[in-house]
């Protein structure tokens, strides 16, 4: 229970169940999604539109998805683990500015819970391999620790600086 | 013995000082990996031992009691949760685009069915689009209440303590409109059945709020080990 206990069937934060992020291959952008384990995207509810005013995109390829029966929504096609979209560009002012693009998808849980449509800006990255934007946390329950193993050693040194060797008489 | 009390004093300066520089920086900057859950889910209440908003570490705040709120019903007319007042409420907080909100239909309207007449009250609150609500209600057949909202609707579901949705979501509440659960997922019978249990009880006076609010989060604990097993 939220509050005052923990239960066992935890769901993810969206940014977290769903990560995106998008480079630029030549005259392509490639978009990418990266799922957790458990949840799914559905085809249908993805979508790639330019942000910034010079961009001018074409519509996403997608690959075929899984197909998942309901009886309520019919068939449709679901991406587990993670999905790329190639989405063919031009610019008209030559890439005077930064390219950005806004980026539609919606997904759910296979536990039983469904996260409204996300929609997100991404700027593609060149040449590099795809950032994704909810950058992974450093780790700073490492930090945290090396830092107090460093100020241990110091505090060892200046003790140690101050002792001198006791030999028996 | 002046100059080893001072080194020792030091040390232990230095020592607290790298401790504290580790603590500030994982507290500021502490943020869910990817692929760890967070602590939400199945079913969540306040404080028992409360009744003022509580907030979490990671979550915002979920109400002891029910807030007031007013939305739309399906003929457009606006609707006030207060309706409702002295009895039981099973909220149910849905969207048409939602397969497990549209496999939870039946269920509610079971429920509907089975507590008639018994205080008991299953209200849907559809965040959504009026008219595809409208027109989804009438194909399933929803007999009971059904308010409809769309950013109104996502500031009720905030005041539920879920400022970034995800649905469906159901509240329970018993008939002096204390919060006693909040169910994160599609809903299925037994832990509806197992809540309302609770709720039932609550209300006949044979249990108090923090005994109930523990075995609805055991009861649902031992369910989702069943279930994951």
């Amino acid at each position: 229970m939220r509050g005052i206990d923990s239960n066992e069937t935890d769901f993810l934060p969206p940014d977290v169940a769903f990560r995106v992020a998008a480079r630029i291959d030549g005259n392509v952008v490639k978009v990418r999604w990266v799922i957790a384990d458990g949840y799914y995207l559905y085809r249908q509810k993805i979508e790639v539109r330019a942000e910034s005013p010079d961009l001018v995109l074409s519509a996403p390829s997608l690959p075929p998805g899984t197909v998942k029966t309901d009886p309520y929504l019919g068939t449709q096609q679901v991406y587990f683990q993670q999905v790329e979209g190639l989405v063919p560009y031009s610019r008209i002012d030559a890439g005077a500015h930064p390219m950005q693009i806004k980026v539609t998808y919606q997904g759910c849980a296979e536990a039983g819970l469904c996260y409204p449509p996300i929609t997100k800006v991404v700027f593609p990255t060149v040449g590099s391999p795809a950032v994704v934007t909810s950058v992974p946390p450093p780790r700073w329950e490492s930090i945290a620790i090396i830092a107090g193993a460093c100020a241990f050693l110091l505090a060892g040194l200046v003790l140690r600086k101050g002792r001198k060797l006791e030999l028996p008489a | 013995m002046k100059t080893p009390g001072l080194r020792y004093l030091g040390a232990a300066l230095i020592v607290l000082l790298g401790i504290w520089a580790g603590l500030k920086f994982r507290s500021v900057h502490r943020v869910p990996e990817p692929g760890v859950p967070v602590a939400a889910g199945l079913a969540s209440a306040p404080d028992p031992n409360e009744n003022v908003a509580i907030e979490t570490a990671s979550h915002p705040v979920i109400p002891a009691r029910l807030p007031d709120f007013s939305l739309n019903d399906l003929s457009g007319k606006p609707t006030s949760i207060a309706a409702w007042t002295g009895k039981s409420l099973v909220i149910n907080f849905w969207a048409t685009w939602c397969a497990p909100c549209r496999r939870e239909i039946p269920l509610l309207k079971a429920l509907a069915a089975d507590w008639a007449g018994r205080d008991l009250m299953v209200v849907g609150i559809a965040v959504d689009y009026p008219d595809k609500v409208r027109q989804f209600a009438g194909q399933l057949k929803i007999d009971y209440p059904v308010l409809i909202g769309e950013q109104d609707a996502l500031d009720v579901a905030a005041k539920f303590g879920m400022d970034a949705p995800v649905f469906p979501f159901t509240v329970f509440t018993d008939r002096r409109g204390e919060v006693v659960a909040l169910f994160v997922g599609e809903l299925h019978r037994p832990q509806a059945d197992f809540i309302l249990s609770e709720v039932q009880n609550l209300n006949q006076e044979r249990i108090q709020l923090p005994e109930a609010r523990r075995a609805i989060a055991a009861g649902l604990a031992v369910m989702a080990g069943k279930n994951a097993g």
